[in-house]
């Protein structure tokens, strides 16, 4: 590693200040520290240090994704094969996902990247490893036949306005991806919802699971109207549904939430608090349930948590820990009410079948102010202590 | 009697511990009194080159309070003074003469602690200069002899990583130690609470009378003197609570049994970079090189104190006033390939991000690289899970960051220390230095009064 290290060294010169390429500092050291560590010590105490950095963290949540994205590109294959009425090869859905899937992520990386470079060079800072998160979720939320230049738009404005103008990473309110792909929603609607947008195929229209139990007719139930239309819990599960490229998974997502568990990267917390939520709000609604109901309330708990992007928002996108609650009974609140709110969007609100990005977008409002809260409490109890401890003695 | 359990934290799986055996070194050629061990001490020369000092001289004293000041461990004659940026005090070296000509404190020194008068003992242990082992919460500062703590601790328990262990410092110390409580209790007046280890035999800290005894369990910070404080003596708004190290305590006994200044100290040589780990028995002020003949110095880190809250001393520096510990430990510095990907069996870390965590590996080598650069906060959730405080680390970090001074001291900043803070530096992610934030804003604090 020597040589490289030297070579690197050299290179180094050009982009130090006052030289001509100072400017462009943040991308020289974004590959530099990609080839190797960047070997600087510490200067004081603690002397040592753990050797995990962001780095390392982020990539984790990447290789996390990595079902989610497989499956995702194999699935797209899928339903376009389904929807042709060719046989299911799986080299054939690959390939016919992948010619789909692998664009929309390159120009998500692409554009998005231009951005941090552009504004880390500007701003002097060092390009953060998020991106390659954010990037990715928000190309796994797109449907998969988002047009590639609303693909760029709306990553851009992901990170311009999710992120960079809040002060970059680990200032932002919102989480970037979701920022994203909420901004898509509202501003390409017909690209983005109903029944035309999920299988890449055109002219070729089919509901979503979700869609489908919001426009059933009274008087069915839910599980009755979603069977009838072909879709079983199995096939949910496993994620052999129309939808959004990566969301459609939750075996995927639970692998990927079984490899964030065992690295400890992902807060349990926040995650088991959705579900949670979801589980609770979906009884409170079934006990409404009947022929007069809507059909939504007769929905199981468990029907929901494979449902729509329920168990990638959860896993993924609830848990960015900047944007969500950074105490731990605020992780609780926080993720129980994104559950809750989940449930609600999807059968009481009209408009829109599928809930969870906008819960996740609300909650990452309220995380601060659970936070207060929870804060408000740790500095009364300290205060009281401290009193008790003095009449004491 | 009570006992405390902490659950937070964790002990650093690092090589480098000491054997029990303790080695008698001689007097060192040259000592140094260094006024950056003292926090807060606004440090004015009570000598200068060339000055001839015995044991227990005033060396340094300090421009705020009166009366404070440190002293020469030996006797001899003053070489250098040492400068760093702007002009601060960093060493004042002395070259020592071999004759420990002592200053004499007491007319008639005895060995019954009720014959002292609490003014007498002040007064004797301000002119000596061993005022300077009692110490004060907040800001870690040197205690005012002016104020009135609410209570002392004896600091007797260490979970520092390669720490000196206190059992085997305090084997057939009882009478030194009781008769360094009963000194201490007459000067204070208020509750005196030693908290050791719950796992501690010493008969000494286990017999003592005149405290209350407290027992800690756990992983580090379990030790440390501001998790002691938190759980035993809170400090609120104007409490002021003082601590001494336990080895100090002997030595506050020894001042009142001979009357002079005490020098002598038990010092464990530890790290993997050191070559002999045992105990020695030497003076405060010593410089490394004494301590460690015969170890390899090139490309090490040579510490005062522990890895996590040490001084970067380097090979010519010398012992901290505080410290009971030096520890040596590879510098580092070398650039990997592609350190993202390894699997990492010889990575150490907290995370489970690194093969490592899975091994069951029991010590790892750690050198002083900082394994990553530095990146906005990100990963929030690990610092309380390494803060023994019921402290929201995050937040109090994020107003001393901002500058909200209120907010800090309403988030416990008062109760906190650089030290208490060293776990959640040493794991951050994204390379924060979680202590140094805290201190500087504990330093703004103490500054705007």
């Amino acid at each position: 590693m020597k040589w490289l290290a030297d070579k690197s060294k050299q290179l180094e010169k050009l982009f130090e200040k006052g030289k001509p390429l100072e400017k462009f500092y943040p991308l020289f050291e974004a590959l530099d520290t990609f080839l190797l560590t960047p070997g600087q010590t510490t200067k004081k105490a603690p002397h040592v240090r753990d050797s995990v950095d962001i780095k390392r963290v982020m990539i984790f949540v990447v290789v996390a994704l990595i079902p989610c994205i497989i499956m995702g590109i194999y699935n797209t294959g899928r339903q376009i094969l389904l929807a042709k009425g060719l046989p299911l090869e799986c080299g054939a859905a690959m390939f016919e996902g992948a010619l789909k899937v692998l664009p929309i992520i390159i120009v998500t990386y692409a554009v998005g990247g231009m951005w941090e470079g552009l504004f880390s060079t500007i701003r002097k800072h060092e390009i953060n490893e998020g991106f390659l998160v954010t990037g990715i979720l928000f190309a796994l939320t797109l449907p998969p036949t988002t047009p590639l230049w609303q693909v760029a738009v709306g990553i851009s404005f992901g990170v311009v306005i999710g992120k960079e103008i809040f002060g970059g990473t680990g200032f932002n309110v919102l989480n970037p991806a979701l920022t994203a792909r909420a901004f898509i929603f509202f501003a390409y609607p017909v690209q983005m919802s109903g029944d035309m947008v999920w299988v890449a195929v055109d002219g070729f229209s089919q509901a979503t699971p979700l869609g489908i139990v919001a426009t059933a007719e009274r008087g069915t139930t839910a599980v009755a109207a979603l069977q009838s239309a072909g879709f079983t819990l199995k096939d949910m599960f496993v994620g052999f549904i129309p939808g959004s490229i990566g969301e459609t998974s939750t075996i995927a997502c639970l692998l990927g939430l079984g490899f964030l568990l065992i690295t400890g990267v992902a807060s349990w917390r926040i995650i088991a608090g959705c579900f949670l939520g979801l589980g609770a709000m979906s009884f409170v609604f079934s006990l409404f349930k009947g022929p007069d109901s809507l059909v939504f309330f007769s929905l199981p708990a468990h029907w929901h948590m494979v449902m729509g992007g329920f168990a990638f928002g959860s896993i993924f996108m609830a848990t960015d820990p900047v944007s969500s609650a950074a105490t731990n009974p605020g992780r609780w609140i926080y993720g129980f009410l994104i559950g809750v709110l989940v449930v609600l969007i999807r059968m009481v609100n009209p408009a829109y079948p599928e809930g969870v990005m906008l819960a996740i977008l609300f909650m990452n409002v309220f995380a601060p102010t659970i936070d207060h809260f929870v804060v408000e409490t740790n500095v009364k109890r300290r205060m009281a202590r401290a009193t008790t401890a003095e009449i004491k003695s | 009697m009570s006992h405390f359990s902490i659950k937070k934290g964790k002990n650093l799986k690092i090589k480098g511990s000491v054997s029990y055996e303790t080695v008698d070194l001689p007097l060192p050629k040259q000592v140094a009194v260094m006024p950056p061990n003292f926090k807060g001490l606004k440090s004015r020369l009570a000598v200068k080159v060339d000055d001839v000092v015995k044991v227990g001289s005033p060396v340094i004293t300090d421009k705020s309070i009166e009366g404070l000041l440190v002293s020469s461990p030996v006797s001899g004659k003053v070489v250098a003074i040492n400068r760093g940026a702007k002009r601060s005090l960093l060493e004042v070296v002395i070259e020592t003469d071999n004759l420990q000509e002592t200053i004499s404190f007491l007319n008639s020194p005895s060995s019954d602690a009720s014959s002292y008068s609490s003014d007498q003992i002040k007064k004797t242990m301000l002119e000596s200069g061993l005022w300077a082992v009692l110490r004060q919460r907040p800001f870690s500062k040197i205690a005012n002899p002016s104020d009135k703590p609410k209570s002392l601790f004896i600091h007797a328990m260490n979970t520092e990583p390669l720490a000196a262990d206190i059992d085997y410092i305090m084997e057939d110390k009882d009478i030194e130690y009781q008769f360094g409580i009963d000194i201490l209790k007459k000067l204070v007046g208020v509750n005196i609470h030693q908290c050791i280890d719950a796992q501690s035999k010493a008969k000494a800290l286990k017999e003592a009378k005149n405290v209350e005894t407290h027992t800690f369990s756990g992983p580090h910070p379990a030790g440390n003197i501001g998790t002691h404080i938190h759980c035993v003596d809170p400090i609120g708004k104007g409490d002021v609570v003082w601590f001494i190290e336990v080895q100090d305590v002997l030595r506050v006994a020894q001042l009142f049994q001979k009357g002079t200044y005490p020098v002598e100290r038990t010092v464990a040589i530890s790290g993997e970079g050191a070559k002999n780990r045992v105990y020695t028995k030497t003076i405060v002020g010593t410089p490394l090189s004494s301590l460690l003949q015969g170890s390899d110095l090139q490309n090490m880190r040579c510490i005062s104190g522990s890895v996590l809250t040490g001084r970067n001393v380097g090979k010519n520096g010398y012992l901290g006033f505080y410290d009971s510990q030096v520890t040596i430990i590879p510098e580092g510095g070398s650039r990997k390939l592609l350190g993202w990907l390894v699997p990492g069996f010889n990575n150490y870390t907290f995370s489970r991000t690194y093969a490592s965590a899975f091994t069951g590996k029991k010590d790892f080598s750690l050198d002083a690289d900082k394994n990553g650069s530095d990146r906005a906060i990100v990963l929030n959730h690990l610092y309380d899970e390494l803060n023994a405080l019921d402290i929201m680390t995050y937040f109090l970090l994020k107003s001393v960051i901002s500058e909200d001074i209120e907010e800090s001291e309403k988030l416990g900043i008062l109760e906190c220390d650089e030290e208490d803070f060293a776990l959640c530096t040493f794991a951050c992610p994204s390379k924060i230095d979680v202590g140094g934030i805290i201190q500087s804003g504990l330093e703004i604090i103490e500054k705007e009064g």
